[in-house]
């Protein structure tokens, strides 16, 4: 019995100081949307120089093969957070950026380069004899792209491209490093008031992973979806 | 209607097509036949250039394949080609497969196009299944698909690659009729194949092809019966 009312003062004091005192949860949901918005705005940019690259590493020109595949190699094989601060200081030496636009610039170049090895891997996993059923019909390279091969990609690099963001969503939390308040930040920020090393990191883990679990939940369905007309 | 000349073909230090003379004539039916790896496959991708030849010419109506260019799509569509593993288009229906080329490559409208597929459908004996998948296809009814969506381009030959050996034997019948029916409608055929029965029926003129040459061609009487060459007796004791 006493034990049981031990347990319920801890709680309910952790509860109090991490989340109640100063409206603290205040602080949680604020870094959500920050790290939420990061991920989105880096997910866009790395669609986007994804095409770009999957699309340089296919074509034929040698000099656009080579750098994409430079880029492509330089991060893959270093660490996210050695490049998150190098562009950080590249940036803010030169711009206005605010701290927010500076992370998704960060994230979207190391993004791309997953983005575009996953577009390039969806192409490739389409059937050779598609190509080749296509130009024999009398299309070009170009169309035969377009009509057969990209829609049929498609069904390949959807599903790839939400669990990389899933991974970059939870990758984003190294935005501290940076000062960004975002959501594992928040989570310090608190810590270093309260002294509470534990609760506020598991409040942070437990919102990383309701936002994780929404997204899998639809990458499920979407997997679903895709694999109907094969 | 397609002249072969000294036809070369390599891959890497690997010389498969060592010079390969050959004329098809219009309306002919040619049964190409040989061992597993004798070149056969790589001869007929030559003929729409989806093999680029190392050595050697091929004329289309006079016209030299080779200086082509960019102008190879259009000759593409003059040439049918149906292969081992079908490759229709899985994300399509039937008749969107039947359709793609000619709405887009001959800007035929959509309506029209589908009254021609509707007609060829029923010519391959698939009259009612528009809207199925490939995937909902057995392999016999996906082999038809594939010929019907290449003769939506109206080609002038029609070249296939081993069409039923991807099939179980009892879909083999009736992809080689509808082949047999569109060979007694005098559409010139190039055909790959093991069927050594729809050979000697249906072939003009039999190529039998060994070690990436043309060792032995002649009627099916001369070479299913008489043939002069020892390979080519050994090669048809053996499959036949
Ligand atoms: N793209 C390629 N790259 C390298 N080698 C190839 C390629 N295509 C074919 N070959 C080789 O060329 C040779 C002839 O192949 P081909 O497919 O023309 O034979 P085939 O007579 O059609 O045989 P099969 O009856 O097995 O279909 C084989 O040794 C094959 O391995
Ligand atoms: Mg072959």
């Amino acid at each position: 019995m006493g034990f049981l009312i031990e347990l319920y003062k801890t709680l309910s004091d952790a509860i109090y100081f991490n989340l109640i005192k100063d409206d603290r949860y205040l602080l949680f949901i604020k870094g959500l949307g920050v790290s939420l918005k990061l991920t989105l705005y880096a997910a866009i940019l790395g669609i986007i120089i994804g095409l770009l690259v999957a699309f340089a590493r296919m074509t034929k020109n040698k000099v656009l093969n080579k750098i994409a595949s430079l880029y492509i190699d330089i991060i893959r094989g270093t660490p996210a957070v050695v490049q998150l601060v190098i562009i950080y200081y590249a940036i803010l030496g030169s711009s206005s950026l605010p701290k927010i636009g500076v992370a998704s610039v960060a994230f979207g170049i190391n993004s791309g380069a997953y983005v575009a090895e996953l577009i390039r891997a969806g192409i490739q996993a389409v059937d050779k004899g598609q190509m080749e059923a296509a130009r024999s019909l009398g299309f070009s390279y170009g169309q035969s792209m377009r009509y057969i091969i990209i829609p049929q990609a498609i069904k390949n690099i959807l599903p790839a491209l939400v669990s990389e963001f899933i991974v970059l969503l939870k990758e984003t939390a190294i935005a501290g490093y940076i000062a960004l308040d975002d959501l594992t930040r928040m989570g310090d920020i608190v810590r270093s008031r309260t002294f509470d090393a534990y609760t506020p990191f598991i409040v942070v883990a437990l919102m990383y992973l309701y936002v994780t679990s929404i997204l899998t939940y639809f990458l499920g369905k979407l997997e679903r979806r895709m694999s109907i007309s094969d | 209607m397609i002249k072969v000349v000294n036809l070369h073909k390599s891959f890497g230090d690997l010389e498969v097509l060592k010079g390969i003379d050959s004329e098809i004539k219009k309306g002919e039916v040619v049964c190409v036949i040989g061992a597993s790896g004798s070149g056969k496959s790589t001869f007929l991708r030559c003929l729409n250039l989806l093999e680029e030849p190392t050595k050697g010419d091929i004329y289309i109506d006079g016209v030299p394949l080779m200086e082509l260019g960019k102008n190879i799509n259009s000759l593409r569509q003059r040439v049918g080609m149906v292969f081992q593993q079908f490759n229709l288009f899985p994300h399509m229906t039937v008749m969107e497969n039947v359709t793609l080329a000619p709405i887009k490559l001959k800007r035929m409208l959509p309506e029209e196009a589908e009254k021609k597929a509707t007609v060829l459908l029923r010519k391959v004996g698939l009259p009612d299944k528009d809207n199925a998948y490939p995937n909902q296809l057995s392999g016999g009814q996906k082999q038809r698909v594939a010929i019907a969506r290449a003769l939506a381009m109206d080609p002038e030959i029609m070249l296939f690659d081993e069409p039923t050996s991807a099939l179980d034997p009892e879909m083999v019948g009736e992809v080689l009729q509808v082949m047999k029916q569109l060979a007694l409608e005098g559409m010139t055929m190039v055909v790959v194949t093991h069927e050594m029965g729809f050979a000697r029926e249906v072939g003009d003129r039999i190529l039998f092809m060994d070690g990436g040459v043309i060792a032995e061609e002649g009627t099916p009487e001369e070479i299913f019966d008489n043939s002069k060459h020892e390979r080519t007796r050994a090669f048809l004791s053996k499959v036949i």
